[in-house]
C-alpha cells in the first residue's frame, strides 16, 4: 500500500491497522488515531502518516497539519528517556531557566533535540501540574522536584551510570 | 426576501437579512478592506483588516463575519479602525519578504517601473515600454541618453556579473517609438479649466507641464532662454544629447496642448505678482544657472568662465576663442562637458584641475575615460592657489598639490594640501565647474534658504507663497541631476493638481517591501554580459559635435532587456497587500524580527510558491480543498512557525493537484505565481 | 483502622506511590488495618500525605512521609500507638490551610477514594442527579442554577444557566454537552484534582446539565499530560454505565445519554471553545469566528454547550442544596466559591477554595502562610496567559470578577502564582508571552505575529538592548492585538505585560534606561564584583568560576573580570562570606 517511494525506513503497519479498524471509519478520530500510532512506535514516521491518510480518506497535508499543530506529536525518534522540563509559570518563578540551562550544557542538546547516543531527548512542557515542588522535570514518567542545576546533572548522570554511558 | 437598511459611514445602504456586514458592503460597491475573504469560501476572519467600528458596540467587529442587522450604524474610516488596521498591515508586513519592486526602481528618484519596460523591451513593444517610462519620464529619449542612472548602479545584475544597461534601452525604445508611426500619446483628462503657470522650461518644468496638462489643467510654461529644454537644451553638450532628440520630445509635450512663452525672464519682460495673478497655480522651476566661483586670487581676470556659462555659449552655437592651453576646474559632469566640449572647440592642451583622485570624482567613470581618449590631461590632486594674470588676462594656474587626509562627512576622503608644494600650469583660459546656483532675481517674495535656493516643502512641493510651487534644481539642496528635477517634478505636479481640485495630498514615501539577496542566491543564473554600445572613434568625435554614442542594435537591444532578473514582484500591479498597506503611512520596520524563511517551492505542478511572501491568509488552502476539493496544501506546525506547504508525503504531486491553479488566482499577494509554459 | 495515601499526581510525584508500596510490604495477611489511597487534599506543600482513619474518624494526618516512616506507620497501625507518628503529624498551623477553607467544588477530594462509586455515594453522591432528573424539569434546572448565580469557572464567567437555556433553545435533536478539561494555564492544576479525586462529581454535574440541555451526548476533552485523570474519570465512566448512572434510561427515567473522554494532544489554544470543538472534530485546533456560537453550531454543526470542570464540580451541590444556598456564598456579582492553585513563592503552595469576597490577603497570608523564606511580597500573578500581576499595594482587593477586572487582571480558572521581590516584571511579562506565542495557534495575524513581535521587544530590553519608546510601543501592540485578534487566547494575550507596565512601569525604564534589572534577575544587566573588605581570598569562587573570570592570590581579595564573566552566578553561591556583589 505504502507509496513512500523509498522515504525512511519501512514501518511495521500490522499493529496501526488495529487501531485504523477500531478508529479509522472518520477523521473525526485523527487525533486519536494518531495518539495511538504514536504509541507503537514511539514517533510518527511518514509512512505511517501517509497509511493514516489513504485509510481515512483524507490528504497527507490534512494529516501533517494535524501531526505537526500539537506538541505531543513527534516526526522524529526520541531517546530512550524523555527528560519533559517544565515551563509552567510556578517553575518560572523558581528558577526553571536554570534547570533548562544545566541540562542544555550538561547534555549538548537543546528542546526538542536527543543526544548523539540516543539516551536522552529533552522536550520543554507546558506545566506538568505539580508546582508545590517547582522546578520540576519529568523522566519517564517520573517526576523530580526541587531541583537546583546542580541536582538535575545529578539525576542526568546517575541515568548515564545505570546505562553505562559514563 | 427580507431587506435590511444599514449605514456604512453615513452612507444609506440596502442588503439581505443575515448577510455579513462585508457581503453588503461589497454588493455596494464599497471596498472594506480584507486578505483572506472570498465569497466562495467559508468565512476565516484572519487577517483582521476587515474592523469596523458599529454604534453602540464596544469591540470592534470583523465585517466578514459580523452580521449586519437593520439600522446598523457601521464606521470603517473611524481612528481606532485606521490604528487597528495600520497595525495589522504593519505586522503581515514585518514577516513579508519579497521585492515589491526591484532596486532599479527603488533607487530611481522618480521610481520608474524599470522592470515593466524592459520586459516590454524585450518583448519587442517598443511602444508599451514608453508608455510605462512615460509615467515617470516625459522625456524618455534625452533622459536616457544624460542620466547618470542610479538604477544601474543598483542593478542586482551586477551580481551575476554586470549591470543591465538601463538608460541607453530607455532611449532606444524611445527613439523607435519618436520614429515610429504612431508614437505614444498619452490620454488627457477632460479639462478642469484652473491655470497654471510654470516658470522655466528645463526638465522639471516640461515635466510638471506635461503631467498637469494630462490632468486636464491650461499649462503655460514661461523661459528666458529663446528654446525650451533648459540645462538639458543649453547645459549638456550637442555630443551627449543630440538637440533634434530633445526638440521632439519638446514638440510632443507642446502638441499635447502646452503653451510654451519663451525670451521671457521674470522681473524683466513680465513681473511674478502678474503671474500669480493670472494664475491658479505657479510653479517655479528656474534651475541653477549660475556658476559658483573658484575663491582664489585672479578669478576676476578675462579668459576665467563659468563652466554652464561656457557651455551654454556653445549650445547657443557660440564658438569661444579659448587659446592653446584650457583649465578646467572641477571633477564632476559638468567639468567633463567642459573639458570635452574645450576639446571640440579647438582647445590643444585640455587640463582638468581636481583636488581629489579620480575615485572620488563624482564625474561618471565612462565620461573619464572618453575624455582622457578624447586627449583631455588629468591633474588629480591639484588645486588652483591663485589664476596669474598679464595685461587683466590669464596667462596660468599657480597650483596647490594636494594629497588626502581622513574621510569627510560624504565619506570621501579630504583634500588637504601639501604644504610649499606648488606647480604652475601655462593656461590662456581657465573654466570654473565647480558648481551651480540659483539666481532667484525677481521672485522677491518668495522664501530662500541659508544656501540661497528657494524653500519649498519637501512633501508638497509649496513655497511660503499660496498657490506658489517650487520644485528641481532651484529649490532645498540645489541643483542635482536631471531625472531628481524629473522626480521633484511629479510631486510637483501631485501637489498642484491636489492643491487646484482640492482634493486630499497623499505626502508619505511608500512602503516597498525588499528582499536581502545576496551573490550566492544568485549563483544559479547564466552569465550574459552587459551590451557593448558602440562609439565612435576618439579621434573622430574630437573634431565635432556629433554623438558620441551609436545607439543599440535591435537584437543587441532585446537580449540586453532578456538580461533583466525580474526583480520585482511579479504581482505588484494586483497584490491587495501593497495597496491596503499604501492607502496609509506605515512602518513596519518598527516591528521588524525574526523572518519565515523566504525560499522557492516548486513541487505543485505549474505553480512556484514563494515562502517569503506569504501571508497565511490560507485562501490557496481553503480554495484546494473547499472549492476544488482536494485539499493538497495544508498548514504545518503552530504560531509564528505556521507555514503552509503542499504535503504529498514521497508521492508524486501530479496525482494529488489537478493543475486548476485556483490556489494562484486567489492568492492576494505574490506568494503563488502560475508559470508560462 | 485505614490508612488512606494521598495519590494524586502531586502526592505521586512528591513519593506516595514508593510510600504506598512500601507500607504494602510490610502489611501482613494478620493485619487488621486496611491500606487504600484517596486522591488530592491539595495541601501540595506536605505531600505525600498519610490519613488514619478510625471507622469514619480521621484520627492522624502524617504529612511529608517517606517511604522510610513506612515501618513506623505500621508498626502505629499494628500496636494502635499512634504516639509513634507524632513527629510526622500534621502541626496545628498547618490545618488552618484546610480549616479557613470552603469546599464545594473540592468537597470530596481527598476525602474519598476517587474510584470507588460507593464511597461517592455514601458521601450523598448522585442524589443530585435523582433529585433533577426525578423532580424537576430541564427548565427547573436552569432556573435553579440560575438563582444560584454560578458563573463559568474557565475564567470569562459567563453566566452558566444562560449558556444552558441558549443550548436547550437551539433547534437541533441532536445536543452536546462537553467539559473543558484542557487544563492549560500553567500554573493552574484545579481540574486535574477535581477529575483526579472526584470523577463521579464530574459526571454527576455534566449529566445534570446534559439533561437540563436535552443533549444525549457528553464528552470530556481532558489534556493528554493528565494520565491519572483519564485513568480515574475511565473507571468512573465504567461504574457508571454499570450502575445505570449513564447509559440509556437513567435510573429508570426517560434521560439518556452517554458519556467519552477525548485527550487533548498538547494545545493550550484548545481551551478556547471553537478550538475545541475544532480538535474534537479531528482538526487542528484554530478558533472558529463567532457567530455562529457553539450553542447554534457547535461539535458537528449541532448545538453544543461546554463549561468548564470546576463549574460541573458545582453544580451537584447546588441541585441538592439549592441555589439559595450557593448564592449566599460570595458577593453581590460573584456567587458561591472558586478554587485557586495557589504556587509559586508562597510558603503553603496547594489547592485553595474559599468564598467569593475573600481578599487575596487572606489567601496568601492567612491561608498561604505568607512569602517563602519571608521576603518581601510583590505581586501576585491571576489568570495565567490571560491575566495580570496585581501588586502589593492592592492586596487588600476582593475576591470577585469585577474588582479584579478593574486591577487589569482577570479571575482565570484559578492560577494564583506568588511572586517576591526576586522576580522580575519585565521577565515575567515575557515568560507569558513567550508562553502565548508558542501557543498561538497561526490563524489571525494579530497572535501569530503580534504575540511574536512584544516577545522579541520583551526579549531586547531583558538583554539591555531596549530603546527608548519600546514601552509606548508595547502599549500600542497591546491595545491593538486586544482589539484585532480573532479569539480569547489572542485577546488576552497582553494582559500580563499590560499589567505589568501599569504596576511596575519603573521596572521597565530601569531596563531600558538604565540597564538595571532592579529583581536582579536579567542575567545580561548584572555585574558581579567581589567585597575587598569582606574576601578573605578563600580561592573557592575562583575554582568554581566555569570561565577563569575570577584572579587573585591566596589569602588575598580576589576579582572579577566583567568582560569574562557569565553571570552564572556560582561565585556568589559558593562564597562563604558574603563578598560577592551583584549590581
Amino acid at each position: 500500500m505504502c507509496k513512500c517511494n523509498g522515504e525512511g525506513p519501512k514501518s511495521d503497519l500490522t499493529r496501526l491497522n488495529t487501531v485504523l479498524e477500531q478508529y479509522g471509519d472518520t477523521t473525526s478520530n485523527l487525533i486519536t488515531i494518531l495518539q495511538k500510532a504514536q504509541d507503537i512506535y514511539g514517533y510518527l514516521p511518514k509512512d505511517v502518516l501517509y497509511h493514516i491518510a489513504e485509510h481515512l480518506g483524507t490528504t497527507p497535508a490534512e494529516v501533517m497539519g494535524v501531526a505537526t499543530f500539537y506538541s505531543q506529536f513527534r516526526l522524529t525518534p526520541i531517546g530512550k528517556y524523555l527528560i519533559m522540563s517544565c515551563q509552567g509559570t510556578a517553575c518560572y518563578v523558581n528558577g526553571s531557566a536554570r534547570i533548562s540551562a544545566a541540562i542544555t550544557e550538561y547534555l549538548g542538546i537543546k528542546n526538542g533535540e536527543t543526544t548523539a547516543d540516543g539516551l536522552f531527548t529533552l522536550e520543554n512542557v507546558a506545566c506538568l501540574g505539580c508546582c508545590s515542588l517547582a522546578p520540576v522535570i519529568m523522566i519517564n514518567g517520573e517526576a523530580y522536584g526541587n531541583l537546583t542545576p546542580e541536582k538535575v546533572v545529578k539525576v542526568l548522570k546517575d541515568i548515564q551510570a545505570k546505562e553505562g554511558a559514563i | 426576501m427580507e431587506m435590511i437598511k444599514i449605514f456604512i459611514d453615513g452612507c444609506e445602504i440596502t442588503g439581505k437579512s443575515g448577510d455579513t456586514i462585508l457581503n453588503i458592503a461589497m454588493q455596494n460597491g464599497i471596498e472594506i478592506p480584507n486578505l483572506c475573504y472570498n465569497s466562495e469560501l467559508k468565512v476565516y476572519g484572519a487577517c483582521g483588516l476587515c474592523v469596523v467600528e458599529v454604534e453602540g458596540v464596544p469591540k470592534l467587529l470583523r465585517a466578514c463575519s459580523a452580521i449586519a442587522s437593520d439600522g446598523m450604524r457601521i464606521h470603517t474610516d473611524t481612528e481606532r479602525v485606521k490604528r487597528a488596521r495600520k497595525i495589522a498591515l504593519e505586522l503581515i508586513m514585518s514577516d513579508h519578504e519579497g521585492d515589491c519592486k526591484g532596486p532599479c526602481s527603488l533607487n530611481c528618484p522618480a521610481h520608474t517601473d524599470v522592470q515593466g519596460y524592459l520586459k516590454q523591451i524585450a518583448l519587442g513593444n517598443d511602444r508599451e515600454a514608453v508608455r510605462i517610462i512615460k509615467e515617470k519620464i516625459p522625456i524618455p529619449a534625452s533622459i536616457g541618453r544624460v542620466c547618470p542612472h542610479p538604477c544601474e548602479d543598483h542593478c542586482r545584475r551586477e551580481m551575476v556579473e554586470e549591470p543591465l544597461s538601463i538608460a541607453y534601452l530607455k532611449a532606444f525604445a524611445a527613439d523607435n517609438d519618436l520614429a515610429s508611426d504612431d508614437p505614444y500619446k498619452a490620454e488627457k483628462a477632460e479639462p478642469t479649466g484652473k491655470k497654471v503657470s510654470i516658470i522655466g522650461g528645463g526638465p522639471a518644468g516640461l515635466t510638471a507641464a506635461y503631467y498637469l496638462c494630462l490632468g486636464g489643467h491650461d499649462v503655460t510654461v514661461y523661459d528666458a532662454m529663446p528654446e525650451m529644454g533648459g540645462m538639458l537644451r543649453y547645459g549638456i553638450p550637442e555630443y551627449r544629447l543630440p538637440k533634434s532628440v530633445l526638440a521632439k520630445e519638446i514638440l510632443a509635450i507642446e502638441k499635447l496642448g502646452v503653451t510654451f512663452k519663451n525670451n521671457i525672464k521674470i522681473g524683466r519682460d513680465i513681473s511674478f505678482a502678474d503671474i500669480r495673478n493670472s494664475s491658479d497655480a505657479v510653479l517655479v522651476t528656474i534651475g541653477a544657472w549660475s556658476g559658483s566661483t573658484i575663491g582664489c586670487p585672479g578669478e576676476d581676470l578675462n579668459g576665467v568662465l563659468s563652466g554652464i556659462d561656457f557651455l551654454r555659449e556653445v549650445n547657443m552655437g557660440g564658438r569661444p576663442d579659448l587659446g592653446k592651453n584650457v583649465a578646467v576646474v572641477g571633477g564632476g559632469n559638468t567639468a567633463m562637458d567642459a573639458c570635452r566640449t574645450a576639446i571640440r572647440c579647438g582647445a590643444e592642451n585640455v587640463y582638468v584641475i581636481y583636488r581629489r583622485t579620480r575615485e572620488e570624482a563624482p564625474a561618471e567613470d565612462i565620461e573619464i575615460t572618453e575624455a582622457i581618449e578624447e586627449g583631455v590631461t588629468f591633474k588629480f590632486l591639484t588645486n588652483p592657489a591663485e589664476i596669474i594674470g598679464e595685461d587683466g588676462k590669464v596667462k596660468g594656474v599657480k597650483l596647490q598639490i594636494m594629497c588626502l587626509g581622513e574621510p569627510d562627512e560624504s565619506g570621501r576622503r579630504r583634500p588637504v594640501p601639501v604644504e610649499g608644494k606648488f606647480e604652475m600650469l601655462n593656461v590662456d583660459t581657465v573654466i570654473a565647474a565647480i558648481g551651480q546656483k540659483c539666481a532667484s532675481e525677481g521672485f522677491e517674495d518668495i522664501s530662500l534658504t541659508r544656501r540661497g535656493t528657494i524653500e519649498a516643502n519637501a512633501d508638497t512641493c509649496k513655497t511660503n507663497l499660496e498657490g506658489v510651487f517650487a520644485a528641481g534644481d532651484a529649490t532645498n539642496r540645489g541643483a542635482s541631476i536631471a531625472i531628481a528635477a524629473i522626480a521633484e517634478a511629479n510631486d510637483a505636479a501631485c501637489a498642484i493638481d491636489a492643491y487646484l481640485l482640492g482634493l486630499e495630498l497623499n505626502t508619505w514615501k511608500p512602503y516597498y517591501s525588499e528582499k536581502k539577496v545576496t551573490a550566492d542566491s544568485l549563483a544559479d543564473r547564466e552569465k550574459k554580459p552587459r551590451a557593448v554600445m558602440s562609439v565612435k572613434a576618439p579621434e573622430e568625435r574630437c573634431k565635432s559635435f556629433e554623438a558620441v554614442i551609436n545607439g543599440f542594435t535591435e537584437e543587441q537591444a532585446r537580449k540586453e532587456a532578456e538580461r533583466c532578473l525580474e526583480c520585482g514582484c511579479h504581482d505588484y500591479a494586483e497584490c491587495k497587500l501593497i495597496r491596503y498597506a499604501n492607502m496609509q503611512p506605515i512602518q513596519p520596520q518598527r516591528l521588524f524580527g525574526e523572518i519565515h524563511d523566504s525560499f522557492i517551492e516548486q513541487r505543485l505542478v505549474s505553480i512556484e510558491r514563494d515562502q517569503g511572501k506569504c501571508i497565511l491568509c490560507n485562501l490557496c488552502v481553503r480554495t484546494c480543498r473547499e472549492s476544488v476539493g482536494k485539499g493538497i496544501l495544508g498548514l504545518v506546525d503552530r504560531g509564528f512557525r505556521t507555514v503552509i506547504r503542499p504535503e504529498f508525503m514521497g508521492t508524486d504531486a501530479v496525482r494529488f493537484c489537478k493543475d486548476c491553479k485556483k490556489c494562484a488566482e486567489l492568492c492576494p499577494t505574490g506568494a503563488l505565481k502560475i508559470l508560462e509554459r | 483502622m485505614r490508612i488512606i495515601i494521598g495519590e494524586g499526581s502531586c502526592g505521586i510525584a512528591a513519593g506516595a506511590g514508593k510510600v504506598h508500596n512500601a507500607i504494602s510490604a510490610l502489611m501482613t495477611a494478620k493485619d487488621s488495618f486496611t491500606l487504600g489511597s484517596t486522591g488530592c487534599i491539595g495541601m501540595c506543600f506536605l505531600e505525600p500525605i498519610v490519613d488514619i482513619y478510625d471507622g469514619k474518624t480521621l484520627v492522624r494526618r502524617l504529612v511529608r512521609v517517606s517511604e522510610k516512616d513506612a515501618e513506623n506507620i505500621v508498626n502505629a497501625a499494628r500496636n494502635n500507638d499512634l504516639s509513634l507518628l507524632d513527629s510526622i503529624t500534621i502541626k496545628p498551623e498547618d490545618e488552618e490551610f484546610l480549616n479557613r477553607q470552603t469546599r464545594i467544588a473540592l468537597r470530596h477530594c481527598g476525602l474519598i477514594d476517587p474510584v470507588s462509586l460507593d464511597d461517592y455515594i455514601r458521601a450523598d453522591g448522585y442524589q443530585g442527579l435523582k433529585k433533577a432528573l426525578t423532580t424537576m424539569t430541564p427548565e427547573q434546572v436552569i432556573e435553579e442554577i440560575k438563582i444560584s448565580g454560578l458563573v463559568g469557572r474557565g475564567g470569562a464567567g459567563f453566566p452558566t444557566w444562560f449558556k444552558w437555556n441558549a443550548c436547550r433553545q437551539s433547534p437541533g435533536s441532536e445536543k452536546y454537552l462537553i467539559c473543558n478539561a484542557d487544563e492549560g494555564d500553567p500554573g493552574a492544576f484545579m481540574d486535574r484534582a477535581v477529575i483526579e479525586s472526584d470523577p463521579h462529581n464530574l459526571i454527576e454535574g455534566m449529566l445534570i446539565g446534559a439533561y437540563a440541555i436535552g443533549a444525549s451526548e457528553m464528552i470530556v476533552y481532558v489534556r493528554a499530560e493528565y494520565p491519572l485523570a483519564i485513568a480515574n474519570l475511565e473507571k468512573a465512566i465504567a461504574q457508571a454505565r454499570e450502575a445505570n448512572l449513564l447509559g440509556e434510561n437513567i435510573l429508570g427515567t426517560d434521560f439518556s445519554c452517554d458519556m467519552r473522554i477525548k485527550a487533548g494532544a498538547g494545545a493550550f489554544v484548545c481551551g478556547e471553545e471553537t478550538a475545541l470543538i475544532e480538535s474534537l472534530e479531528g482538526k487542528r485546533g484554530m478558533p472558529r469566528l463567532k457567530p455562529p456560537f457553539p450553542a447554534q453550531k457547535g461539535y458537528t454543526d449541532a448545538p453544543s454547550n461546554i463549561n468548564n470542570v470546576e463549574t460541573f464540580a458545582n453544580v451537584a451541590w447546588i441541585i441538592n442544596n439549592g441555589g439559595e444556598a450557593f448564592a449566599a456564598m460570595g458577593t453581590e456579582n460573584s456567587k458561591g466559591t472558586k478554587v485557586f492553585a495557589l504556587t509559586g513563592k508562597i510558603k503553603k503552595g496547594g489547592l485553595v477554595e474559599i468564598p467569593m469576597g475573600a481578599t487575596l490577603r487572606e489567601v496568601i497570608y492567612d491561608i498561604g502562610g505568607g512569602i517563602k523564606d519571608d521576603k518581601e511580597f510583590k505581586a501576585v500573578q491571576m489568570g495565567g496567559p490571560s491575566g495580570g500581576c496585581i501588586p502589593a499595594e492592592l492586596l487588600d482587593t476582593v475576591i470577585d470578577y469585577k474588582a479584579l477586572s478593574a486591577t487589569g487582571a482577570i479571575m482565570g480558572s484559578g492560577g494564583m502564582v506568588v511572586m517576591d521581590e526576586s522576580t522580575c516584571m519585565v521577565g515575567m511579562a515575557k515568560f507569558f508571552l513567550d508562553f502565548t506565542a508558542r501557543e498561538s495557534c497561526g490563524k489571525c495575524v494579530h497572535c501569530r505575529i503580534g504575540t511574536k513581535r512584544i516577545y522579541e521587544i520583551l526579549t531586547r530590553i531583558v538583554n539591555g538592548e531596549g530603546r527608548e519608546g519600546d514601552i509606548e510601543l508595547l502599549e500600542e501592540l497591546c491595545v491593538a492585538i486586544k482589539d484585532g485578534a480573532l479569539c480569547g487566547l489572542g485577546q488576552t494575550a497582553p494582559n500580563p505585560l499590560l499589567t505589568t507596565i501599569r504596576y511596575f512601569r519603573n521596572e521597565y525604564e530601569a531596563h531600558i534606561r538604565d540597564k538595571k534589572c532592579p529583581a536582579k534577575e536579567c542575567t545580561a544587566l548584572l555585574t558581579y564584583s567581589i567585597d575587598t573588605e569582606k574576601c578573605v581570598g578563600c580561592t573557592v569562587c575562583a575554582r568554581k568560576c566555569p570561565v577563569g573570570a575570577i584572579s587573585g592570590a591566596v589569602k588575598r581579595p580576589h576579582s572579577v573580570d566583567t568582560e569574562k564573566c557569565i553571570r552564572c552566578n556560582q561565585c556568589l553561591i559558593s562564597c562563604r562570606f558574603g563578598a560577592v556583589n551583584v549590581r
